[in-house]
């Protein structure tokens, strides 16, 4: 069996849909389980609608940011309006080993697939369910967007400059995250069943999940009732400085820059040829430097900000200081770290047309991920049905012609 | 085993070679379901217990917020792997180990003669999770780095958080650290739990920066760069084409504004008394409100200037529009939605006394995780895992002291 990827052997029925959900079972699938998506053109899942689309013209199997996001993910269509497509989804699940879902509390038990129905069918089966704010509890049906959620768990409130009010952060950071995070849970429960022959029904609220990232203000509020705010781009604990990205030349170019060692605040200083200012006391330890550090940054980016920035992130690197440009979306395809290690890729879509989408985020070494493109709506119902299931062809023309299978 | 053992990953033994954030937060996540994790500090310790927050800001190794919350449930020895009797006796836990994760610049890891193949010549059936900003391979790989120089590389700041015109930002707490902990936790834990079918151990390389380029930013915005040549920036303002889609000031701090469906906008408009402005066709559907944003939030806000963020919340739920309040950490900590699901643990520190804690990042009823002991002190558990684990004599043990191994 050697050199499979890791979970080969895993099927996956991923009932999960727009962004979270499909990510989950993207990484399961780089991981070399077999996922399949659930869907259907009944209601098409709104990311299957978001513009841009390939080569311009629009369709629900062409929209760039959904293959992207949901490369890895199989697809099988069923309406699951009607009840034979729902027993069509149950019979898949007695033959999968996860389900995976991120619906509001109750959609599933009102599909009737709820836990105990699917246990029902595969008694050790693993439901993965990730609603915004857990399965129970007086908020488990607030209604947030994913962009949003994040205001629940303090997160949004540290974000933004200093001594101003909270910024918004532009996109739902948390649905990767979760999708990611989703899939080292499910990866937990599967150890379990494999201890135990135990399956079980994951409550992951994506606020709690998300939450642990507000670990460090956390235990500063409840150490020292102290309540963070905004500080722009300084260190999150407030012990290091320079912090913080400085302006580059150019239209918004700029440079990251963090010291937190003395070392590297010696090679900061030598790359800067030794300037007069660095040497006053104001600057002259770490604690000197975090309680000076808007002299310092404004010192700092006069100096940067005629430089290159990927030059002068070259020098200072010479220097051994943690000095990197900081990219836009359009330096991404070209950057040459992210060339080198493949993290965007073109790929021929089976429609025929090319199209870029990431890679494997991670890197294995023994078993590298195999990458596909975005699911076209049904891909795999032949192989779901007729293989699967055994489904006989003439069953499986009536259901197509009767649009369960849709 | 202690009462953690039951977890999950029972069974699953981790080497935590970690500093910070990222490879202690991933490690912690194992240990949160049932791994024995065994954290592994030089003799000056973890960074982490000098970062801080200290209670009352007074520095002391053992009274570190941030150690405390990411090394809950390990055991903790020192081991200084730069002398030659230390890194023997590393190699010896990495012998019992199944997980090793770290998250030191692999300059720093070469050093040590602990690179992945030395790693894997030592026990080849390891998985090694290498958490880093940059990853294993690539031009940047050599690059010194932190969080923020990860975070700013990935195009997510640039795109997605600050004023146009004004520095990007990151989120205020370690973002690129966590998500590639979380990333690792998924990648390498499925690594582990595969080794049968995959052969054998590997490296899990992960880039936090090249994660979030890929997952996050790539997911929403490669396709269309490469396709069409143009991309998008960040804005300032939560969706700049759908409005209201942002964060607004109301009485006593911040609500995320929510009203794009038709059925949102008019929960929001009899939340607001049905004002006569939001009739005028200017504010007909959420793009004509994009178009006229200014004026609609600057009305908007002149009602949420009068009403706290929980009463705009709670009324604007109820009728069916998704507005949240942004909480502080207080308030985020204060939710009797999360008490309500038990999120929060008490857990007693011998030298912080009793500390309330975030509790597991997910639910899991056949299996319960979660913190439920403390972090070590430094080296607490070397007599116990060298000399009982690793069944080393006492007087090896002095030995190695006396080498300053320990």
């Amino acid at each position: 069996m050697g050199n499979s990827r890791p979970l080969s052997g895993i099927r996956v029925i991923n009932l999960g849909w727009v962004w979270a959900g499909p990510v989950a079972g993207q990484t399961l699938s780089f991981l070399g389980a077999e996922v399949l998506k659930i869907e259907s053109r009944q209601r098409l899942d709104m990311l299957r609608t978001l513009p841009p689309f390939a080569e311009g013209i629009p369709g629900p199997d062409r929209s760039l940011s959904n293959h992207a996001c949901w490369a890895g993910n199989g697809s099988v269509s069923l309406n699951l309006k009607e009840k034979e497509a729902r027993d069509l989804t149950l019979e898949l699940i007695a033959h999968a080993d996860v389900v995976i879902e991120n619906f509001g509390p109750g959609v599933m038990e009102r599909l009737d697939l709820g836990y105990d129905r699917l246990c029902a069918v595969k008694p050790d089966i693993i439901l993965f369910s990730m609603p915004a704010a857990g399965l129970t509890g007086p908020l488990s049906h607030v209604r947030t967007y994913g962009l949003s959620l994040t205001s629940l768990t303090g997160l949004d409130s540290v974000v933004g400059y200093k001594g101003g009010g909270p910024i918004p952060f532009e996109n739902a950071f948390v649905d990767p995250l979760a999708g990611i995070f989703g899939a080292f849970a499910v990866v937990t429960a599967l150890h379990h069943r494999r201890n135990t022959g135990q399956g079980q029904h994951v409550d992951f609220s994506q606020q709690e999940a998300v939450m642990q990232m507000m670990g460090p203000a956390y235990m500063d509020y409840v150490l020292n009732g102290r309540v963070g705010g905004p500080k722009s781009n300084e260190h999150p604990l407030g012990i290091a400085a320079p912090h913080s990205v400085f302006p580059c030349r150019g239209e918004d170019r700029w440079i990251s820059i963090a010291v937190q060692t003395e070392v590297e605040w010696a090679g900061l200083v030598r790359a800067m040829g030794d300037p007069e200012w660095a040497r006053s006391e104001e600057f002259a330890t770490a604690r000197a430097r975090v309680a000076h550090i808007d002299a310092l940054h404004a010192q700092l980016a006069a100096w940067t900000a005629q430089q290159d920035d990927r030059e002068l992130a070259t020098l200072l690197q010479r220097h051994g200081v943690a000095a990197a440009p900081v990219l836009n979306v359009g330096d991404l395809l070209h950057d040459p770290h992210f060339a080198a290690r493949k993290t965007f890729l073109e790929v021929v879509h089976p429609l025929g047309f090319k199209e870029t989408i990431y890679g494997a985020y991670v890197k294995l070494s023994r078993t590298p991920s195999e990458v596909r493109t975005g699911p076209m709506i049904g891909q795999d119902n032949e192989r779901a049905f007729r293989g699967i299931l055994g489904m006989s062809e003439e069953r499986y023309r009536d259901l197509i012609a009767r649009k369960i299978i849709y | 085993m202690t009462a953690a053992g039951a977890g999950a990953l029972a069974g699953i033994k981790v080497v935590d070679f970690g500093q910070m954030v990222s490879a202690p937060f991933c490690a912690k996540l194992m240990g949160d379901y049932g791994a024995d994790v065994i954290k592994v500090e030089p003799p000056a310790g973890d960074a982490a217990r000098r970062a801080g927050p200290f209670p009352g800001d007074v520095a002391h190794p053992e009274k570190s917020g941030l150690y405390f919350i990411n090394n809950t449930n390990k055991r903790g020895v020192t081991c200084d792997v730069s002398v030659r009797e230390g890194r023997e006796l590393f190699a010896r836990l990495l012998r019992w180990a199944d997980i090793l994760i770290e998250n030191h610049l692999p300059r720093q890891m070469r050093a040590w003669n602990l690179t992945f193949d030395e790693v894997q010549a030592i026990n080849p059936d390891l998985v090694m999770i290498s958490i880093t900003p940059f990853g294993q391979t690539g031009p940047y790989s050599g690059w010194n780095g932190y969080d923020l120089n990860a975070f700013h590389l990935t195009g997510a700041s640039s795109r997605y958080c600050g004023r146009p015109g004004e520095m990007p930002l990151e989120h205020g707490t370690f973002s690129a650290d966590y998500y590639g902990a979380v990333a690792g936790a998924a990648w390498g834990m499925a690594a582990a739990f595969g080794r049968g079918v995959a052969g054998g151990g590997q490296q899990v390389d992960v880039s936090c920066a090249e994660a979030i380029a890929a997952s996050f930013v790539g997911g929403q915005n490669i396709g269309l760069v490469a396709q069409e040549g143009r991309f998008d920036k960040r804005t300032g303002v939560g969706m700049p084409l759908g409005a209201p889609a942002t964060i607004v000031p109301c009485k006593d701090g911040h609500v995320w504004m929510l009203a794009l469906e038709r059925g949102q906008w008019e929960g929001l408009c009899k939340v607001m008394g049905d004002p006569e402005w939001a009739r005028l066709e200017m504010f007909n559907d959420m793009y004509v409100r994009a178009q006229n944003a200014d004026i609609m939030y600057s009305f908007i806000e002149e009602w949420t200037m009068q009403h706290s963020k929980m009463e705009i919340m709670e009324k604007c739920q109820a009728a069916g529009c998704p507005i949240t309040a942004v909480f502080t950490i207080a308030e985020a900590a204060a939710q009797p939605h999360l008490a309500a699901r038990d999120y929060f643990v008490d857990i007693d520190h011998p030298d912080l006394g009793r500390v309330r804690n975030l509790g597991a990042p997910f639910k899991m009823p056949a299996s319960p995780g979660g913190p439920v002991r403390p972090a070590p002190r430094l080296g607490q558990h070397n007599d116990e895992v060298y000399g009982g684990l690793l069944s080393l004599q006492s007087a090896e043990i002095a030995s190695l002291r006396a080498a300053a191994a320990i």
